[in-house]
């Protein structure tokens, strides 16, 4: 009785929980599609009006408001992050499996030193990270912009990428690889036959996590990024600083949108393996 | 020979990894270290000279004259440190429930459930926190509904407030929280709770002498992730926090871009850094010898 009571009570508070971590990102999307333009609490219709204008359609909602931000300038931050998420994805993918692999399949003297380093990245406060990385860029004389925030992403996401790959590596059985090379294949064949189609998910779920985290990442991007280098995230905080406007409902649910796709293809890739 | 085949090969996989990281992360973090003991530059930059008074400064002296006497960094310095450590305690008190409530769940809920609590992590800090602004300003929907209720009469101050802060910060943080907390709980053994019963023990007894001693790792490790970024967040201060309540991110973000004075700025983050280090030192000598034990 009192257990069942305790349980029901659990379950209530559960939903409450889910409700803190959600309410205000279902409330983000309401309110793209609110047609008020004065009042975003105010519900006066549905409108698709703050996509049209996020993307310089003019619409019935702006065309006497100022609320048009320019467009062309958004299209700037989608495309440098787009950049620079695919180049730091590639190089931190490359070198976090590389770094996994050798440091699960061979014993050496530094290794818990390697290990020390490569959680170091992941603890570090961004800010801290950032501030070395812009005082370092300046110290050696290297201009600010995409460079520069390329290789500051890729310091902590080798790190990410590492950590999937290293956890997908542990669970794998080592008497394939040594069937493999008892069944007389090379090395190298072992490693593309065996070794690679095991960790593969755990590659793809690393890539798709620095992926993630590179298009979102504002505070260490905030202190490496040139003055025509702006992200997306940096657009959206420039905007939010200069005051609130009902397009940036728009913008921040399709970016929620792109991130939920990526997130549900990583749990799907993990579901099936 | 098959030796130095290895050898080879573990050089190939880690020298282009040491390098990048060699110059890259450790190289900036000396390079930071550097600065924090150089001569601030007239327009920011720095002197070459070796100066030490920017670590002086934080406890209030500067240029080595008392004169100078001033609390307002050791206060912004204590002010971080108090709601670190309250954002910890809301973290905690909002995610062990939680993690206890997983746990109860039928299995393949359970994964799924994670998934939901963990996915807000990938959502852009910046999304989320504008999310807030729009719930805790003053015409937001916060006070919104309040007054469509009638439960106030006109709109409260809520937004740059500490609490305001508070909530985003638990907010954002919430699943470094959850996750190691969660982990834990969910190793917890069922046949402990029942022997616990059995010997008479309450549920309130088994739940502190049972529960929490034995979740105390993901606690703890819970409560290092929740505090490092919690001491060094500059944006949600800025955006639910404002002027008035300064911490030390602000003020890092303040020596590089407005104050220009980079030693200090690169002091203040040695200084986190070294408060970083400390926690984790502390961590590893508590929480790994309490695993070892049997």
């Amino acid at each position: 009785m009192k257990l069942r009571l305790a349980r029901r009570l659990f379950g209530a508070y559960g939903v409450l929980f889910l409700v803190f971590v959600y309410a205000p990102i279902v409330m983000i999307v309401a309110f793209s599609f609110n047609s008020n333009p004065i009042n975003m609490m105010v519900w006066s219709g549905f409108t698709f009006d703050w996509y049209w204008t996020i993307l310089g359609y003019p619409t019935e909602l702006n065309e006497d408001t100022l609320y048009v931000e320019s467009t062309d300038q958004l299209l700037a931050a989608v495309k440098n992050s787009l950049i620079v998420a695919a180049f730091t994805t590639t190089i931190s993918t490359v070198l976090g499996t590389m770094t996994a692999l050798a440091l699960f399949r061979y014993r050496f003297r530094a290794q818990r030193f390697y290990q020390g380093l490569l959680y170091m990245p992941m603890v570090m406060p961004d800010i801290v990270l950032g501030i070395a990385l812009l005082v370092f860029f300046v110290s050696i004389g290297m201009s600010l912009g995409l460079y520069s925030i390329i290789i500051g992403h890729c310091t902590f996401l080798i790190s990410y990428v590492f950590v999937v790959v290293s956890a997908r590596l542990a669970g794998m059985d080592n008497t394939l690889e040594e069937a493999s090379a008892d069944l007389g294949a090379n090395e190298w064949v072992t490693f593309r036959r065996v070794t690679l189609p095991h960790i593969a998910p755990g590659v793809v779920g690393g890539a798709l996590l620095a992926f993630i985290i590179s298009m979102d990442d504002l505070v260490i991007t905030y202190f490496i990024a040139g003055v025509d280098s702006t992200t997306l995230p940096l657009f959206i905080y420039g905007m939010l600083r200069r005051g609130v406007k009902p397009e940036i409902n728009a913008i921040a649910t399709l970016m929620l949108l792109f991130t939920f796709i990526i997130a549900s293809l990583g749990l799907y890739l993990r579901r099936r393996s | 020979m098959a030796v130095r085949r290895d050898r080879v090969r573990l050089t190939v996989l880690l020298g282009p990894v040491s390098l990048f990281l060699g110059i890259c992360f450790v190289g900036p973090l000396v390079v930071m270290i550097i600065y924090s003991l150089l001569e601030p530059g007239l327009y920011g930059g720095v002197e070459w000279n070796f100066y030490h008074w920017s670590y002086g400064r934080i406890l209030g002296w500067a240029d080595g004259e008392w004169e100078d006497f001033d609390w307002v960094y050791a206060e912004i310095f204590l002010r971080s440190a108090r709601l670190a450590f309250i954002n910890v305690l809301i973290t905690l008190a909002l995610c062990y429930p939680a993690a206890l409530w997983v746990r109860g769940l039928p299995r393949r809920w359970r994964l799924f459930i994670v998934f939901l609590i963990t996915l807000p992590f990938f959502i852009s800090l910046v999304v989320r926190l504008f999310a807030w602004v729009l719930i805790l300003r003053p015409t937001g929907f916060l006070n919104s509904s309040l007054l469509g209720l009638g439960l106030i009469e006109e709109p409260f101050d809520i937004i740059f407030t500490e609490t305001a802060v508070l909530i985003g910060m638990a907010y954002v943080l919430l699943p470094f929280m959850f996750l190691p907390v969660y982990a834990s709980v969910e190793k917890l053994d069922h046949s402990l709770f029942e022997a616990s019963s059995d010997l008479g023990a309450s549920s309130i007894q088994t739940f502190f002498r049972v529960t929490v001693p034995l979740t105390l790792p993901g606690i703890a490790a819970g409560s290092v992730l929740v505090f490092i970024p919690s001491l060094g967040n500059f944006i949600v201060p800025d955006l639910l926090g404002g002027a008035k309540v300064l911490m030390i991110g602000n003020l890092i973000e303040q020596q590089f871009l407005s104050a220009r004075n980079w030693p200090f700025g690169a002091v203040l983050s040695v200084m986190m850094m070294a408060i970083m280090f400390l926690l984790i030192l502390i961590y590893l000598r508590r929480i790994g010898r309490m695993q070892t034990r049997p």
